[in-house]
């Protein structure tokens, strides 16, 4: 059996890379794909714990099908909102679009 | 009935005053025969209860008084529970105020029926006339301090309404308001005064309260400074100096509300407070020695002020305040049988005078300057006639009521302290008699200043001439009840200064160098005025005048009084009031208040600019968020 | 069901009758403005009927507490216990007046706003929430539920004066509205305090004055919080120097909120401290009570001195509300009997004759359009019923004896006197100040010339008058004859712990 830690370390990678792609990427459908990486990041935390600690139940994969299902609808707001966006500022750079304030 | 029913005379005015007020204005001449008709039953009643009263009377096994109370409300349980009762308490200065209050109360009344005859109104007039009694009444006979005290405070707006009762008039209004803040201002002293009493003995009951004192149950200077709050009330009430600036003005009510006030339900309320309460200012000591200062500056003071007056009704107003400071002489020198025995004679010709005087307005017109009248005797006989009996009763003339109440007020303050409380009272009764003197001559006698005036002017009707006469006669000779003869063929146990006594009875005799004195002092003042005024001449006044213009400005302005007390509110008062307001809306509201919301906004203004907007931002402080958190969490956990 | 749990219900209907008035309002379309003010009069109507009955059948001997209901809301789950949170409605001697008075006021409130034209609906389905919240917290011995009322009863405030009031409205309303839930945010932390440190893991009050006695509450924890509890409800009932909110409140608010908000809601100020201070935390109440009583004569000091030059009706009623709610808080911090039930008596009296003042501004104001005093002049020649009853009204605030604020401040001297003197003379001088501003008041504006500008000004109509007749009724009831008051209030006041003979 692939020990707990690999999981752990491929998960805490992919968050990292989520969390860089968040940060440093300006173009919004790209920081949207560094979120659903930190999402999986998180999903294969939940199924990496339960197949370890509880095997006969399944409550972290449970939790994962919940992560995708809000995943999912939220994709689907998020473009919703990035295809507005560039319709009304002709941009999907993220610096640029900053009217959201005071 | 017997005196256990005393409250009825109280009750069934105070029953009239919500039938007239409610009623009054839809009933046949407006009720006014009603209004009548509860005091004559109220003055009838007090009759009975006398009668009831010297039944009961036993001074040799004890019985001097007739106490009934009911229980009121309770706080509390078991020692330390806050009771309180109402009840009546009923002894001889009970019965004689009841006598003066509902005589005058009763010639007020149907006075009233002719003086009042088409003012607008009327019914209302009537109403308060009843409460103004009623509450006066239940003063006489309350036999705890609070019910004294809600009394006290009913007869104080009984006489705001009536004074300010022509409130179109703008000074009206303004005397009427005088007059119940400066009472007030006293009420204040009498009410701490009586929850500093209630405080040392838990009661308000008078009687347990003497007792307690007597028996030196409270502090020597806590019951001195108690007593003299107390005394503070009873100076506002009966306008002693420095209080007395509201009585002149307050003849800006109708006349025969002056006559009530001045006589039977207002000012001498003071006087029958202390009287009732005289065993306590004994027991603490020197406060005796302050009634009579008090009562000796007024006397003196207002006998100078009512020189100067050219209005009748001012000129009556000082008289009574300084006749009510010889009654507190009295009672300063421990001698209430004298201090109520002339509160009796001078509620007599007192309301005669002031009835007298508005019998003078009324027929001429409302003119009531001394300027213009003159020579009416004539013209006004009946009114001429009584209103003499009034002013030599005031002036102490022998053998007529005054008199003898003067008399035994000097002979009350003869073994008192040196004798010159003698001399400086003597002083004022000759002041006394002078202004009666030029009042009467200047008023009745000489030719007539204005002719107009005096041609208009004609007798008044009967409903207006019988108290005259009636309170005329007892003006001549209430005075009497003084001999033990008279005393004691009334039914009563002796002379008037026999039955109303605190310790003891002392029986009248006459003292004829005192009685010559008063005599003396009586002509000699008499003569002054007759000299200097003969004829209504003025022609010497003006040079006496004339002579020290300083001091005669001096009379006229009341020694300047109301200017210092005006100033002293417009300035201090108000100003302070203004000051307070200010510091409110400013300091309070506006810095406090709204400071604090402005530094609220003001800080979001800067906090705001944290906001970018931009997405990235939000992120990078997310991130270093949890990171920073998480190191924390590190860190705290090792 | 016991004789007291049926009583109990009857204190559920007082306050579910405005609940449930409210409720049916919303029901009825906003054009038939007749039918809601008819639901509006019957509703009041009930609940003064229902007010008047708890006041009688409350037992003056009997238990302390009683009508009680109590139904479970949520208990034994997570961090509450037994009783956790319970609907627990009751009366005792104090909130049984205080219940009166809300009916009566309430009563008088919604037939003094029949005319009122602008939306109606949502006027009155708000005014019957406060009333509502009003009678929840005089009613409810469960500290949650206390303070849900207080937020219910303070909420609908905003919108009320912010809608329909007058005289920079929003500031008013915002400003009252902030600072009353200022003072929430501290009795908020207070009771989570109390419910914490208690441990019991109950809002139930009883078990929680309890433990206030026992020991439970330890003395430090009381001298801390008392503090806060007493100044976030002070806040309420106008406690210097938190009082800014009152003249402009008032001034700003409708006719029927200033009598309601004046009559009750500042009520509920002082029945917290009462409730949430000196009975739950007395170690803390009579350590900081010498400082209350700063605070309390200050404002009744303070307030009759800056009425004494005001210029518009409704500040002058609200500085002297100030002085008025300050004698309450003397009358409190005397912790004795009769101080204590004084200042349970000024509650009422107070309530009732400002709802009075209140109602009068307003029915002048209607027509004037104007509350500068200096305006008038000699109007008791158009309106003499107006004059008479404002009459009574101000002789009942400068404490004329048998009218009901002479039985209150003459309570509250008595008490303040046993406790401290020298504080007691001022308390009184304060008296003499209401009497000249008063006085002043009337002077200007009853009496002197006629303004004949005025010429047309009607009198009350029938309607206010029958308000206005209940109020002076109970001015009067309660001058004369207080004992049904004293007895119900001492009886209650007597058995709290921290208060003395």
């Amino acid at each position: 059996m692939v020990p707990l830690e690999n999981y752990l370390v491929l998960s805490a990678i992919l968050f990292s890379l989520g969390v860089y792609g968040v940060l440093a990427r300006r173009n919004a459908v790209l920081v949207l794909m560094a979120v659903e990486l930190m999402l999986n990041a998180v999903s294969l935390n939940f199924v990496a714990f339960a197949a370890y600690l509880d095997p006969d139940k399944i409550t972290g994969a449970i939790f994962a099908v919940f992560v995708i299902t809000v995943a999912a609808a939220e994709v689907g707001l998020a473009l919703a909102i990035i295809i507005r966006m560039f319709r009304n500022s002709a941009t999907a750079n993220v610096d640029e679009v900053a009217q959201l304030k005071w | 009935m017997g005196a256990e029913q005393a409250w009825l005379l109280a009750a069934i005015p105070a029953g009239m005053f919500f039938v007239l007020a409610f009623f009054g204005r839809y009933m046949p001449r407006q009720g006014d025969y009603l209004g009548v008709l509860a005091i004559g039953t109220s003055f009838v009643l007090s009759f009975f209860v006398l009668a009831d009263y010297l039944n009961f009377y036993d001074f040799e096994a004890g019985h001097t008084a007739i106490a009934e109370s009911i229980k009121w409300s309770t706080i509390g349980v078991g020692e330390s529970a806050f009771k309180l009762r109402m009840g009546i308490y009923v002894d001889q200065i009970t019965i004689v105020m009841f006598g003066v209050v509902t005589t005058v109360a009763l010639m007020v009344n149907i006075f009233s029926i002719g003086y009042m005859k088409g003012e607008p109104r009327y019914y209302w007039f009537f109403a308060l006339l009843q409460l103004f009694v009623a509450s006066m009444l239940m003063l006489v006979m309350a036999d705890n301090l609070l019910l004294v005290y809600m009394s006290w405070e009913l007869v104080g707006v009984c006489s705001f309404l009536l004074i300010g009762f022509y409130w179109e008039k703008r000074s009206a209004t303004e005397a009427a308001k005088k007059a119940f803040v400066t009472t007030r201002v006293g009420d204040v002293g009498l009410l701490i005064g009586i929850i500093l009493l209630w405080r040392a003995t838990g009661t308000f009951n008078i009687r347990e309260i003497i007792e307690i004192a007597e028996n030196g149950g409270i502090g020597s200077t806590y019951l001195f400074v108690s007593v003299l709050f107390v005394f503070l009330g009873c100076m506002g009430k009966s306008a002693q100096v420095p209080f007395h600036v509201w009585l002149p003005d307050a003849m800006e009510g109708p006349t025969p509300v002056s006559a009530l006030i001045h006589a039977a339900t207002m000012v001498v309320a003071g006087v029958y407070l202390t009287a009732r309460l005289l065993p306590l200012f004994e027991v603490a000591d020197g406060t005796l020695l302050i009634v009579t200062i008090v009562g000796l500056v007024t006397a003196l003071l207002t006998g100078f002020m009512a020189l100067a007056q050219t209005d009748i009704k001012k000129v009556l107003a000082y008289s009574t305040v300084g006749q009510l400071g010889f009654m507190f002489v009295a009672l300063g020198s421990g001698h209430p049988d004298a201090a109520l025995f002339h509160l009796m004679t001078h509620a007599f010709f007192k309301a005669l005078l002031f009835l007298g005087s508005g019998s003078v307005i009324h027929a001429t017109h409302h003119n009531q300057e001394m300027d213009k009248l003159g020579g009416l005797w004539k013209k006004m006989p009946i009114t001429g006639t009584t209103f003499l009996a009034g002013s030599l009763a005031l002036a102490g003339v022998v053998p007529l009521a005054g008199f003898w109440s003067k008399d035994e007020i000097l002979h009350a303050t003869q073994n008192w302290d040196g004798g010159w409380a003698l001399i400086l009272l003597g002083f004022a009764a000759v002041m006394t008699a002078f202004y009666t003197t030029r009042l009467f001559i200047r008023t009745f006698m000489g030719e007539p200043k204005d002719r107009d005036v005096y041609e208009h002017t004609h007798e008044s009707g009967f409903l207006m001439t019988f108290p005259l006469v009636f309170l005329g006669i007892l003006a001549v000779v209430a005075g009497f009840v003084v001999w033990h003869g008279v005393g004691t063929a009334l039914g009563f146990p002796g002379g008037i200064t026999e039955f109303v006594f605190l310790e003891e009875p002392e029986r009248y005799h006459i003292n004829w160098a005192l009685a010559g004195g008063s005599v003396a002092i009586a002509g000699v003042g008499i003569f002054l005025g007759a000299w200097m005024y003969w004829g209504n001449s003025t022609e010497k006044s003006t040079r006496l005048a004339n002579w020290n213009p300083g001091v005669y400005d001096m009379l006229v302005n009341k020694f300047y009084f109301d200017e210092m007390y005006q100033k002293a509110i417009d300035r201090g008062v108000l100003g302070f009031s203004y000051l307070v307001a200010w510091f409110d809306r400013y300091m309070v509201n506006d810095t406090g208040v709204d400071g604090s919301a402005q530094v609220t906004g003001y800080s979001g203004y800067i906090l705001k600019f944290l906001q970018s907007g931009r997405v990235p931002n939000y992120a990078m402080a997310i991130t270093l968020g949890v990171v920073g958190l998480a190191v924390l969490g590190l860190v705290v956990r090792a | 069901m016991t004789f007291d749990e049926g009583q109990g219900y009857a204190v559920l209907a007082t306050l579910a009758a405005p609940l449930l008035a409210a409720l049916i309002i919303l029901f009825i379309p906003s054009e038939k403005k007749m039918a809601i003010r008819v639901v509006a009069a019957f509703f009041a109507a009930v609940m003064l009927g229902l007010s008047i009955y708890i006041f009688a059948a409350y037992q003056a001997g009997g238990d302390q507490i009683q009508m009680t209901l109590k139904w479970v809301w949520v208990e034994n789950t997570a961090f509450l216990g037994k009783d956790g949170i319970t609907l627990h409605l009751a009366v005792d001697g104090i909130s049984a007046p205080m219940a009166l008075l809300t009916g009566i006021v309430a009563f008088a409130g919604t037939i003094t706003s029949w005319k009122l034209n602008y939306r109606p609906k949502d006027f009155f389905i708000l005014y019957f929430v406060l009333i509502a919240g009003v009678y929840g917290t005089f009613f409810s011995f469960d500290l949650f539920f206390f303070f849900f009322f207080y937020e219910l009863a303070v909420m609908p405030l905003y919108l009320l004066i912010g809608v329909w009031g007058s005289t920079r409205k929003e500031y008013g309303a915002l400003k009252l509205t902030m600072m009353l839930v200022g003072g929430s945010v501290l009795i908020w932390v207070g009771i989570f305090a109390v419910f914490h440190e208690a441990n019991l893991g109950t809002f139930d009050m009883q078990r929680l004055f309890a433990a206030g006695n026992d020991g439970t509450l330890s003395p430090t924890f009381q001298k801390i919080f008392f503090p806060m509890i007493c100044i976030g409800c002070g806040v309420l009932a106008a406690l210097w120097p938190f009082h800014t909110w009152s003249p402009d409140g008032h001034m700003s608010a409708p006719t029927a909120v200033s009598m309601v908000h004046a009559g009750v809601l500042m009520k509920l100020g002082a029945f917290g401290i009462i409730r949430l201070g000196i009975q739950m935390l007395p170690v803390g109440a009579e350590f900081w009570m010498p400082g209350l009583m700063v605070l309390g004569i200050i404002g009744a000091v303070y307030g009759a001195t800056a009425a004494l030059t005001q210029r518009d009706f409704k500040l002058l009623t609200g500085y002297s509300s100030v002085s008025h709610m300050g004698y309450v808080l003397i009358g409190l911090a005397t912790m004795n009997q009769i101080g204590v039930t004084g200042a349970v008596l000024q509650m009422f009296s107070h309530g009732v004759m400002t709802a009075l003042v209140f109602l009068l501004i307003g029915a002048l104001y209607d027509q004037a359009h104007t509350r500068d005093l200096k305006d008038f002049g000699g109007i008791t020649r158009v309106m003499p019923v107006w004059v008479v009853f404002y009459t009574v009204a101000g002789l009942a605030n400068v404490g004329l004896p048998g009218l009901s604020g002479f039985t209150a401040e003459f309570h509250i001297f008595v008490g303040v006197f046993r406790a401290y003197p020298v504080f007691g003379g001022l308390a009184i001088f304060a008296a003499a100040l209401a009497a000249a501003y008063m006085l002043r008041m009337f002077a200007i504006v009853f009496f002197g010339p006629f303004n004949i500008r005025w010429k047309d000004l009607k009198d009350l109509t029938p309607l206010e008058t029958m308000a206005g007749g209940l109020l002076i009724g109970s001015i009067v009831l309660m001058g004369v004859w207080w004992a049904p008051f004293t007895d119900r209030i001492g009886h209650t006041v007597a058995a709290i712990p921290g208060v003395i003979g």
